[in-house]
């Protein structure tokens, strides 16, 4: 069985600065994998290569056995990969009822199109109104995406990253910034949607990594120093020293 | 399809009517109606005359629109894509063998599929990035083409541009476009098929993600779509009805000349959108619609028409950037709350008294114009059908008294009328 997605010795420099040094790493289908470490370890640099925002300095990104190099975001999107943002990145001036419907058009093979209405697919009106349901926005349905508030931005933000049907959705960071209560609803929401997906996350928060990842990587200064179950990524000594000791007096 | 939707019980229609932009018929009906009686209601030659331009130009404004409102591309070479497809127009009526077998309402699409081949060609190139480097592209190419228009004689002209003839095409049903009224009508039909094809494609799906490209293209292209590609596509149509534009020019003056294409043109039409309102579809429509009249109304009463319009433009900009369009839709919600009449009277005496002041101010700009251009010994000039000696101080100080006294009661009851705007927008019974 091919992986999902497989990282074969990729690196990636700004100039001489070498933020990612060759990581390799190998997520299996279904499977919901976190990537933790510190500030600055190329945790978003690593979100950017794979979706293909930056190009890779070296090394290979193959997902389900398909090489990424050279392709852009949206046709990287077409594949079957999906991804939210670090920063809430939706259309803040359209309905929250249109945000959703503008990332069903491709993968209900509506395309380029520019002869057919798309007020009157009923198809595509009732998938949104699927999405909204699933990420309990119905009754925000008609107002403009930018007067939600965070926590539903954030949650819109997943449906828009779910709604084509990607089977790959990578979030970046997608409970920061949130309160107690807002955390344990998104990481539900996450939980929910993800079902029978692939999962790649980045996440600060100890919390939600334990609660929902079955897999955890341990990326610091642009290497991959521990992957494993997250029982095992917290027996081990290595991260305990580089990170997770720190992190979890925190949390 | 519509009607197994309304007889489903399980399914009221207004679900799906609700929020998924099912298309208005009654203001296209509406439109229609008023485009086939205005040339009873202003039978005069020079009226058919302006209606005629108003339309072409709500074309061109529309066209642009769907870059610069839908697209978010800011062009400055727009002009450029209605010129070329009006030169071709004209080219074709003076090709007498093929122009006898066209009736001339066909000829707008000739014009059409010229302005989209030339945006076909210039869009493969500058629709790679939207923003500064989309805009000053744009200029680079309409510099370029309006340059080209004295270098390529044959097809442009040279300074004396071309003309023709649109009566030697194939009779439409007897009709063979002699007079006015008849090109009026072929234009009001090409302004309702055009209005409407163009609001139908804001509604597509190339539509919708036009929009999704202008407020964030990145994350449209994380949901499939290729930024470029989408806007390429806008750049495309918006090229064909700027050319229809165009050729609609070319049948109603049956003349076009460098004029049509160079950058005051293209700048024209920005102003004449930004002015009507880039944020809704009829926008472009009211803009198209003020700026004929200054032009050709309000130039005939003063040269400085452009000088007053360029104030207005940038009044617009700063504090109305919504436009006319959207001074209009900021009264939505009082009207929804049955509470725009008590705006009525607050309007009337702070905008009121603002405009008797700007029109004062409008004298005294107009009375030192005369004072400095008027010719040697010419001291009487008439304004607002006063006829007075703008030599002698009378006139100075009543204008000056207007200004101040207009502008200073319209300063006086701004807070009045705030105070009244507040309560028109706020629900009874709520908390303030």
């Amino acid at each position: 069985m091919t992986a999902a997605l497989e990282l074969d010795g990729l690196k990636k420099s700004f100039g001489k600065t070498e933020i990612i040094r060759g990581v390799d790493l190998s997520i299996g289908k279904g499977e919901r994998h976190a990537i933790i470490g510190p500030n600055g370890a190329g945790k978003s640099t690593l979100f950017n290569l794979i979706t293909g925002r930056f190009p890779q300095s070296e090394g290979h990104i193959r997902m389900h056995g398909q090489d990424l190099a050279g392709k852009a975001p949206f046709q990287i999107n077409r594949m079957g990969l999906s991804r939210s943002f670090q920063i809430t990145n939706i259309f803040p001036k359209m309905s929250v009822f249109e945000n959703v419907r503008c990332s069903l058009l491709w993968s209900m093979g509506y395309r380029y199109n520019f002869w057919s209405m798309v007020g009157r697919s009923r198809a595509l009106t009732e998938g949104t109104d699927r999405i909204l349901d699933q990420i309990n926005l119905t009754a925000r349905r008609d107002l403009p995406a930018g007067v939600l508030s965070y926590a539903e931005q954030r949650a819109l933000e997943i449906g828009i990253t779910i709604a084509g049907g990607a089977d790959v959705i990578m979030l970046d960071e997608p409970t920061a910034g949130m309160s107690h209560s807002e955390t344990d609803y998104i990481v539900e929401l996450i939980r929910a949607v993800t079902e029978g997906k692939t999962l790649i996350m980045v996440e600060h928060d100890m919390g939600v990594v334990f609660g929902l990842a079955d897999q955890i990587s341990v990326l610091v200064y642009g290497e991959i120093i521990a992957t494993g179950t997250p029982e095992a990524v917290r027996a081990n000594p290595k991260v305990q020293e580089a990170y997770l000791g720190e992190a979890m007096e925190v949390h | 399809m519509t009607d197994q939707l309304t007889t489903d019980p399980t399914k009221p229609a207004q679900r799906i009517g609700a929020g998924s932009l099912t298309v208005p018929l009654i203001p296209w009906v509406l439109a229609a109606a008023l485009l086939m009686v205005l040339p009873f209601i202003f039978t005069a030659n020079s009226a058919i005359t302006i209606m005629n331009q108003m339309a072409i130009t709500i074309i061109f404004a529309l066209a642009y629109n769907m870059l610069l409102g839908q697209g978010g591309m800011l062009s400055f070479g727009h002009a450029v894509y209605a010129g070329v497809g009006g030169f071709a127009c004209v080219h074709i009526m003076n090709m007498d063998d093929f122009f006898a077998q066209i009736p001339l309402p066909l000829l707008p699409i000739f014009g059409g599929l010229m302005g989209m081949g030339l945006a076909t060609i210039v869009g493969a190139f500058s629709t790679r990035k939207a923003g500064t480097v989309f805009a000053m592209i744009s200029l680079g190419v309409g510099e370029l083409i309006a340059a080209c228009s004295v270098i390529i004689v044959a097809f442009f002209g040279g300074e004396e541009g071309i003309s023709g003839d649109r009566t030697y095409g194939m009779p439409f049903f007897g009709v063979e476009f002699l007079q006015q009224i008849e090109v009026y009508y072929l234009i009001a039909a090409w302004l309702l098929i055009s209005a409407a094809l163009m609001y139908l494609y804001s509604r597509t799906p190339l539509g919708r993600m036009a929009n999704a490209v202008r407020d964030n293209p990145e994350r449209a292209e994380f949901l499939g779509y290729s930024a470029r590609w989408v806007r390429f596509f806008s750049f495309v149509a918006s090229g064909f009805f700027a050319g229809v534009a165009g050729a609609l020019f070319a049948i109603n003056y049956e003349i076009l000349t460098e004029e049509n294409l160079n950058t005051t043109q293209s700048g024209l039409i920005l102003l004449a959108t930004f002015l009507g309102g880039v944020g809704f579809f009829f926008g472009p429509i009211l803009g198209a619609i003020v700026f004929t009249l200054v032009q050709t109304v309000l130039s005939l009463q003063t040269e400085l028409w452009a000088f007053y319009l360029g104030i207005v433009f940038v009044v617009t900009v700063m504090f109305f950037p919504g436009g006319l369009a959207g001074l209009l839709m900021m009264h939505v919600p009082a009207m929804r709350l049955g509470k725009l009449g008590r705006l009525g009277v607050p309007y009337l005496k702070t905008l009121g008294s603002g405009a008797i002041g700007c029109l004062g101010a409008a004298g005294l700009i107009e009375m030192t114009f005369h004072l400095r251009h008027a010719s040697a010994g010419d001291h009487s000039m008439t304004l607002f059908w006063i006829t007075f000696d703008s030599h002698t101080i009378l006139p100075w100080i009543v204008a000056i008294a207007v200004t101040f006294v207009g502008l200073g009661i319209a300063r006086r009851t701004a807070p009045a009328l705030a105070e009244a705007w507040n309560e028109a927008n706020t629900p009874d019974g709520a908390p303030r």
